[in-house]
């Protein structure tokens, strides 16, 4: 039982774990819920806040938390919190600190691996980016899965005859689509495609700028010099988005969003979903076009799909599921939990590798071409950087190619490689990702032949080598986010840097975890009674002073009660508050 | 060294279907987590066979035994009219490659 592995979805929005115990998947929750909030802050006392209560801080310190960290990751940034800077990984590791603990705590066992859940789309730097988060909390990542093959992994694979489904994914930060073959007990993943900057945070974003406007209207007030109604007006666009989904109208109020000249500006403002739609439709545009890229990566048309997965906090806007009808002529499928299914992939992946008997095996995709530049010809004219694509898109993982080059002159001693990844015929249109040089080559007549070799991994992490085809002399680079992201420094001082992190996080983050572990066995009890204080408190204002004093004593022999962790001395002042509340109420 | 047929334990002139219930079992005995080689190894093997068009193109580019001397020669002896001639021989020569009877005879040339 020592190399247990745990499952993890990594969210914008929410952030989830997961195991397998005698065949059954367990999400594992915190308290009630099961899904933390990807809010990261600092609270007065200068603890870092993990999920609901960073998430409830951000409306009042949005300048001390943290939201959607994951729409950075793999990008060269530093976040700014409370006065110090940090990377990505960092905040992100210091989620997974926190999910890893909830499983530590859950399991009564030290953890210290996880498969962790990427959007398919994810680039080479961003899946970087992620194992640094992994390797910071302490956690060796053995496996990123895509996040759409994730909850097709949870969706039941038994059946015998092929099923062809497409996975919709539509997150807060990123939206995948897959096309995968499930037979026979294997999930086969035909194609994906997606795009890694869109999700449900742009829908928001879409009603915070209409809100932005209509408060310029009204009021000639550009809001968006203060932080905290910024926070608010995100928090409420956020709120009407959920509601549009039930609704047809969404009621938007924020009193006192701020104070301009002297006079108080109250948002008050009804949303439509139809003008909602409206505003998202560009997106859903996207998300479709993609759906038919991943189709022809398949080769398949609408009609060779025989049901549609909906994966995603997101893809509960009704207007995904009515375009998705319209495409394909039935209805996704329900059954599936759109929130919890790609923890639960992850959970079934990791129980898969740690050995454990699983009915489901996968076999996954790269969505993106892999190649290098050489001087070729584009558009009919010479041209010196032409893409040449080694590994091609929706190549089965893992996956080993090679391709072999030449010099282009006479004595030439040294080679520079570049890899590229993208599907544009000129290299320079597509994503840089890595470039090493090969010195000391025979000095011989152009035509020395070069063998590139790219491997990608099953995390979709790419390897590269080159080979002096006469000599057998090779160098070899493993595409690390650090070096794209920190050019010109190594990959050793990179590692360091991460190791050096680990070191002054490390202790911050453990000290408010213990803490909350201590509490968490008698957090029904404490619960229970810190609401009915709060209940009493607000009740203050309509009873007598007789009552109020009788209050206030229970609520300091409750509260010394929660600060000496004595459950039993709760029970008989929370049945005398109860029952005077009861008095008050009825 | 292995053939994709013997990879995935199908007959050679097994159906598609066959070949891919073949692999997908090969791929839930072996998945890819437990052993990338293994799977790499499989998946090579299903990709080579998996239709018929990838099944010509393995037969032509990587069948070991073709031996176009022989098989020509056998063309020439076994032709029972004694009518063979340059005609017959730019007309055997000119067929598709992806003709079958002219991979049969390649592959199997016993049968011809």
């Amino acid at each position: 039982m020592s190399d247990i592995i745990i499952g993890i979805d990594l969210g914008t929005t929410n952030s989830e774990v997961a195991v397998v115990e005698n065949g059954q998947v367990i999400v594992i929750a915190d308290g009630e819920k099961k899904m933390l909030p990807s809010f990261v802050g600092v609270d007065d006392n200068g603890q870092i806040i993990i999920g609901e209560t960073a998430r409830n801080q951000y409306l009042v310190y949005p300048e001390r938390t943290i939201k959607s960290i994951k729409r950075l990751m793999g990008q060269d940034t530093q976040i700014e919190l409370a006065g110090q800077d940090y990377t990505p990984q960092e905040i992100s590791a210091i989620i997974l600190k926190r999910l890893k603990g909830l499983a530590e705590n859950y399991l009564g066992q030290s953890v210290s691996k996880a498969v962790i859940t990427v959007p398919a789309y994810f680039s080479d730097a961003q899946r970087q980016a992620t194992r640094e988060a992994g390797e910071i909390a302490g956690l060796e990542v053995v496996r990123m899965i895509n996040e759409p093959t994730a909850a097709a992994l949870a969706y039941d694979a038994r059946q015998a005859e092929s099923r062809h489904v497409l996975v919709y994914d539509l997150g807060g930060g990123t939206f995948d689509v897959s096309v995968v073959n499930i037979e026979s007990g294997v999930v086969e993943v035909l194609s994906s495609h997606g795009d890694n900057q869109l999700g449900g945070d742009d829908f928001d974003q879409q009603i915070v700028l209409y809100l932005l406007e209509h408060i310029q209207d009204t009021y000639q007030v550009d809001v968006r010099q203060h932080s905290k109604a910024m926070a608010r007006i995100t928090r409420a666009a956020e709120q009407a988005k959920l509601l549009l989904s039930e609704a047809p109208y969404a009621q938007i109020e924020e009193e006192y969003l701020l104070e301009h000249e002297g006079v108080a500006i109250h948002l008050s403002h009804e949303l439509s979903r139809m003008a909602y739609e409206e505003m998202i439709d560009d997106y859903i545009n996207a998300t479709l076009d993609a759906v038919h890229i991943a189709l022809k990566g398949a080769m398949f048309t609408t009609s060779d799909i025989d049901e549609i997965i909906l994966v995603g906090g997101s893809t509960r806007t009704p207007c995904i599921r009515e375009r998705l009808l319209n495409e394909f002529g039935f209805e996704p499928h329900s059954e599936v939990d759109a929130d919890l299914c790609v923890t639960m992939g992850a959970a079934i992946q990791a129980a898969m590798i740690a050995g454990q008997e699983v009915n489901t095996v996968l076999v996954d995709v790269t969505p993106y071409t892999y190649g290098t530049s050489a001087i070729g010809s584009l558009d009919g004219a010479p041209y010196p950087f032409m893409f040449v694509p080694i590994i091609h898109k929706n190549t089965v993982l893992p996956n080993r190619k090679s391709d072999a080059f030449a010099t282009s002159y006479d004595g030439q001693d040294a080679v520079e490689i570049t890899v590229y990844q993208g599907e544009d015929p000129d290299a320079l249109n597509n994503v840089k990702i890595g470039e090493f040089r090969v010195e000391g080559l025979l000095d011989v007549a152009s035509g020395n032949v070069i063998t590139l070799t790219l491997g990608l991994d099953l995390n979709g992490i790419l390897q590269v080598s080159a080979q002096e085809k006469d000599t057998g002399m090779e160098k070899s680079i493993t595409i690390k986010n650090a070096l794209s992201q920190f050019e010109g420094s190594s990959l050793q001082s990179a590692q360091q840097r991460i190791n050096s992190l680990l070191g002054h996080m490390d202790p911050r983050v453990i000290e408010h975890e213990s803490l909350a572990e201590k509490e968490l066995p008698v957090a029904a009890e404490i619960t229970t009674a810190r609401e009915l204080i709060t209940k009493a408190e607000g009740l203050f204002e309509q009873v007598s002073r007789e009552d109020q004093e009788d209050m206030v004593d229970l609520i300091e022999t409750i509260s010394n009660c929660i600060a000496a962790k004595d459950i039993q001395g709760l029970d008989a002042p929370i049945v005398e508050l109860q029952d005077i509340i009861y008095y008050l109420e009825s | 060294m292995q053939t994709p047929y013997e990879i995935l334990g199908v007959e050679t002139d097994a159906r598609d279907d066959e070949i891919k219930q073949a692999y997908l079992q090969q791929v839930k005995n072996n998945p890819p987590d437990r052993n990338q080689q293994q799977f790499q190894i499989i998946h090579g093997a299903y990709s080579s066979i998996k239709d018929h068009k990838s099944r010509v193109s393995y037969d032509l580019f990587t069948l070991p035994t073709v031996n176009f001397n022989a098989v020509l020669e056998r063309a020439l002896k076994t032709e029972q009219t004694g009518t063979v001639n340059a005609e017959f021989l730019s007309k055997l020569l000119a067929l598709d490659i992806d003709d079958n009877s002219l991979l049969k005879a390649f592959y199997s040339p016993d049968n011809t």
